[in-house]
């Protein structure tokens, strides 16, 4: 009797990522597009077909709300908790997408979606991985596409940036990687399940856990960390950097809760993960410091978005329920206004500059006033000012800081964000005030004025969800 | 709907205002004017209607959109709607559409505060009413001058900084608010309180309380604000354009002191009886400095501004009296300094408007030329140093006998030096424009114009009704559930009562 080959997967575990293949053929479909459509169309047709992609992961996605299944004997597990952070993904990278149209030379707008496409997939694939893993799988797909990314503009800086990149995320990996291997030395498994289980060893564990950790938290760019971020931020192209700044943080902090969440269910492995709200706590308060001196957008937008994450994560302090819920929450309020912030910068970037210099807000608010007023509720929202749904967020995350115990790190939070203030009030006082600069006038350029969508979309959501904060209900029963 | 109206509509008018042609500055004057007084008139017609309220949140503990129109407040909404009103109509202001535009913008926050019942809802306004004054700030505040230009080239100059004071110092504060409500709502399971029974609210340990009390007090304070935490106060008068200087001096700056009244004393009694005699001490402290400091300002919008410092801690010490007829003379006197500054404030505008400068070394002597203008003067000048008749002297004499009457007797003895300096520095203002010899190098302009006149004139009269009827406006606290509230464990100010 020859031994037969038995493919151990059903059509349900192939159902479970069919919102990831959709995306990642698309980013197939976006590549063949560049080869047989005609020269003036290729940039139009990328964005339009990785936009029909994501749309149809996001749709696909959705299905399974209320069907959560582990597929592939454990590996993915697709529930409302991987639903919501897949849907953050594609809404941010339908948002970066929409910045996309002079992403690199005109021959390498598609080549650069695809890789955007493929690194949203990766995110996807962290959002519901549930060994370790798939989580290194996902995430080696998010990175590797977004070192090549990194380097497509076509400034001075890019080719640093993206080595830069290269470099120390490798090094985080291979931190992360290692952890796994020693996690997986203590357990026996891959599963994130058993590491609840008996370990082995209890010092292989802790050190597992604690490089685990550090790798996540290089992902985060949570200090003491962060030191890439803002230079590769800065290096790379605008929708690149927007992307970054969400999806990656997307698929890294779906991976950190599921790791707080599920695998560490008693307060002894609980201790493990003290050292993580002491950086988050740094976190908000050192990427806010920065952030004041920053006289470029895109510099400004990386530290903010370091303390934005030391919010989220503090919000994860003492791993309640009620804190999932609106680290989640706050998610994806600083997708909204972060991706608004920089779909406004798109808008004023032109040919070979990008418009992130803080000059190129001087007077925004008489030439532009409806695009001032646009960047001005984002930057309210991003300082946690009415009437936006940072606001709202904010008091959500304070409260469930205070219900968990950790009142420490509510009052740390607020001293954040009184810093933050500064940062932010700085652009606006750039856009309105009378004296500074002199006005930048820079010939229309009618192709980039899809972000006026993004903005649209941004602006709207960031009022409405301050009023009606919603957030997920049946997220959490799906994470254990 | 005519609640929530009375905010939403001033916001989104003055976001459509945006979007009237630069030049249409007359018409967008017109418009504000026209929602403060329209608004006003809403408001007078509609005491006691029925709570408004919609579900924001259920998890982690329940808030809702709950605004009401009543109590204190409701006098509040009056003298903020009546204020931006007359301030708007007569405002003399470059970029007029844009500063119409925030005048609304900023009207619509402030009636947020004086009618939530929610005390997340509360912050949200609270934080809110920020961002009209800071960008008035930012597009209007006058340069500084760094170092003087050489013969025929302009002086150097640098924007002001004062934005930034204003922003971070009451940025703060909203935050500790914000913390403060959010601990409130964790402990408490809601935050939809302001003006409810407090006996029908759970009790919570009184360290979660200590802190809480903290929070708010703090943001109170400064907004108020109070010695030491006033160092924003007059440079942000001294610098916002007149009419909005009006507004924030007479309605802004009474939000923190509502805050402790319905608030502190009803919700967090305990608290504020622990906090008294800090309180009190800061109160004196602001009364006399701010009084000596006024006497000696050159610039007459920094005498106002310290005359407020002076006024707001009498009312500070009132509020911490516990003593309802007290308490009941700081509503009055909450009114009352908010009708007697924001006139002051105007017709300070109206004088820099004339002869381009406030300083009173360099004025002088323009009353026998401007005798509408030295009339509307006078009548503000004698509320604000608190003449029988006027509402200055209604609310201080109401305070300084619940003062006395709560056995704060030397206390009421130090709040009666200020008070006496107020004449001085107050005369002084009105002498150092108005009287003396004429001095010649300033441009001579024409005497109030009718729309000018119309303007105040709405003040002068409300001045004249608070003072000869203020029992209207005191009993809105004697009958608010805060009263009620304090008066329970004090059974002999219960007996108290206001005729």
């Amino acid at each position: 009797m020859t031994p037969q080959l038995v493919i151990p997967y059903t059509d349900a575990d192939w159902r479970a990522v069919l919102p990831l293949l959709a995306v990642g053929a698309s980013a197939l479909l976006v590549l063949l597009a560049d080869l047989v459509m005609p020269r003036k169309t290729r940039r139009g047709s990328a964005i339009v077909l990785g936009i029909a992609g994501l749309s149809l992961g996001g749709v696909l996605a959705l299905r399974g709300w209320h069907h959560p299944v582990s597929a592939f004997g454990g590996a993915f597990v697709n529930g409302g908790f991987a639903i919501v952070f897949q849907e953050i993904v594609v809404v941010a990278a339908i948002f970066s997408l929409l910045m996309a149209y002079g992403l690199g030379r005109e021959d390498q707008t598609g080549g650069g979606i695809a890789l955007m496409l493929w690194s949203a997939t990766g995110a996807m694939l962290m959002a519901g991985a549930a060994n370790l893993l798939t989580i290194f799988l996902g995430l080696e797909l998010l990175s590797l596409a977004l070192y090549c990314l990194c380097g497509l503009a076509s400034r001075p800086g890019a080719r640093e940036s993206a080595l830069k990149y290269l470099i120390l995320s490798s090094t985080a990996t291979a931190f992360m990687l290692y952890g796994m291997a020693l996690l997986f030395g203590a357990t026996g498994s891959v599963s994130l399940a058993a590491l609840s289980g008996p370990v082995a060893s209890q010092a292989l564990f802790t050190i597992g856990c604690g490089m685990f950790l550090i790798g996540l938290c290089f992902k985060l760019s949570l200090v003491p960390f962060h030191v890439w971020t803002p230079d590769v931020y800065e290096g790379a192209p605008l929708p690149v950097t927007a992307f970054m700044s969400v999806v990656t943080k997307a698929g890294t902090l779906a991976v950190l809760a599921r790791f707080a969440y599920a695998a560490l269910p008693n307060a002894q492995t609980h201790a493990l993960l003290a050292p993580l709200w002491i950086v988050a706590a740094i976190s908000m308060v050192v990427g806010n410091v920065a952030a004041l001196a920053q006289n470029d957008i895109k510099r400004l937008l990386a530290y903010s978005g370091i303390a934005q994450l030391g919010y989220i994560v503090a919000a994860l302090a003492g791993t309640t329920s009620l804190g999932l819920r609106y680290a989640i929450f706050y998610l994806g309020a600083y997708t909204f206004m972060n991706l608004g912030a920089f779909a406004v910068v798109a808008l004023l970037s032109r040919d070979r500059d990008e418009g992130s210099h803080l000059s190129s807000f001087a007077g925004l608010g008489y030439r532009q006033p409806i695009l001032a007023g646009a960047m001005t509720f984002f930057l309210l929202s991003l300082a946690g000012l009415p009437p936006t749904v940072g606001f709202t967020g904010k008091i959500l995350i304070l409260a469930s800081t205070v219900d968990a115990g950790y009142a420490w790190l509510a009052g740390l939070l607020i001293i954040g964000t009184a810093i933050s203030a500064y940062a932010y009030f700085k652009i606006v006082r750039a856009m309105y005030a009378r004296t500074t600069g002199v006005a930048i006038v820079r010939a229309f350029h009618p192709a980039s004025m899809l972000p006026w969508i993004g903005v649209t979309i941004c602006a709207v959501a960031t009022l409405v969800l301050g009023f009606y904060p919603f957030a997920p209900s049946d997220v959490l029963p799906l994470v254990r | 709907m005519i609640v929530a109206l009375l905010i939403v509509a001033p916001i989104l008018i003055g976001l459509l205002l945006f979007f009237v042609p630069r030049s249409a500055e007359a018409a967008a004057r017109s418009i504000a004017a026209l929602v403060g007084f329209g608004a006003c008139a809403l408001a007078a017609f509609n005491y006691g209607v029925a709570d408004e309220s919609l579900v924001w949140l259920q998890r982690p503990f329940t808030a809702t959109f709950h605004v009401g129109l009543n109590g204190p407040g409701f006098w509040l909404v009056l003298l903020l709607t009546l204020a931006t009103g007359c301030a708007s109509m007569a405002a003399n202001v470059p970029r007029g559409r844009d500063f119409a535009a925030q005048m609304l913008v900023l009207q619509g926050a402030m009636t947020g505060v004086f009618v939530a019942r929610d005390l997340m809802l509360f912050a949200l306004f609270w934080d809110l009413m920020l961002l009209p004054v800071f960008m008035t700030l930012v597009a209007w505040a006058p340069p500084r001058v760094r170092a003087p230009g050489a013969p025929g080239r302009p002086p150097s100059t640098v924007q002001s900084p004062t934005a930034w004071r204003y922003l971070i110092y009451n940025l703060v504060g909203g935050l500790a608010l914000l913390l403060a409500t959010a601990a409130y709502g964790i402990v408490q399971g809601t935050t939809d309180v302001i003006g409810r029974d407090p006996n029908t609210l759970a009790p919570f340990s009184p360290v979660w309380a200590m802190w809480i009390f903290a929070g708010f007090a703090f943001a109170f304070l400064i907004k108020t604000p109070v010695w030491p935490l006033h160092t924003w106060m007059p440079d942000t008068y001294a610098d916002l354009p007149a009419p909005m200087a009006a507004v924030v001096s007479a309605v802004q700056s009474k939000a923190g002191l509502y805050g402790f009244i319905v608030v502190g004393l009803p919700l967090l009694p305990r608290a504020m009886h622990t906090a008294a005699p800090l309180m009190i001490a800061l109160g004196l402290i602001g009364l006399v400095y701010g009084a000596f400091s006024a006497l000696v300002q050159d610039d007459t919008k920094r005498v106002v501004a310290y005359s407020s410092l002076s006024h707001l801690g009498l009312i500070l010490i009132a509020i911490f009296s516990f003593d309802p007829l007290a308490i009941g003379g700081a509503v009055v006197y909450l009114v009352a300094h908010g009708l007697f500054s924001a006139g002051l404030f105007m017709t300070i505008g109206e004088v820099e408007a004339r002869e381009e400068t406030r300083l009173l070394s360099r004025l002088g002597g323009l009353g026998a030329r401007n005798p509408r203008l030295a009339g509307g003067l006078t009548i503000v000048t004698l509320a604000a140093l608190g003449l029988p008749g006027l509402c200055g002297f209604a609310g201080e004499i109401l305070i300084l006998t619940g003062l006395y009457h709560a056995g704060l007797v030397w206390e009421t003895v130090v709040a009666l030096v200020p008070i006496v300096i107020a004449a001085a520095y107050m005369l002084r203002v009105f002498q150092g424009i108005m009287q003396g010899p004429e001095v010649e190098d300033v441009p001579q302009r024409e005497d109030m114009s009718p729309l000018e006149m119309l303007a105040l004139a709405p003040l002068v009269v409300a001045i004249v009704l608070l003072g000869v009827t203020p029992g209207i406006v005191a009993r809105s606290f004697a009958s608010s559930p805060a009263a009620v509230a304090h008066d329970a464990p004090r059974g002999v100010l219960a007996q108290t009562r206001l005729k």
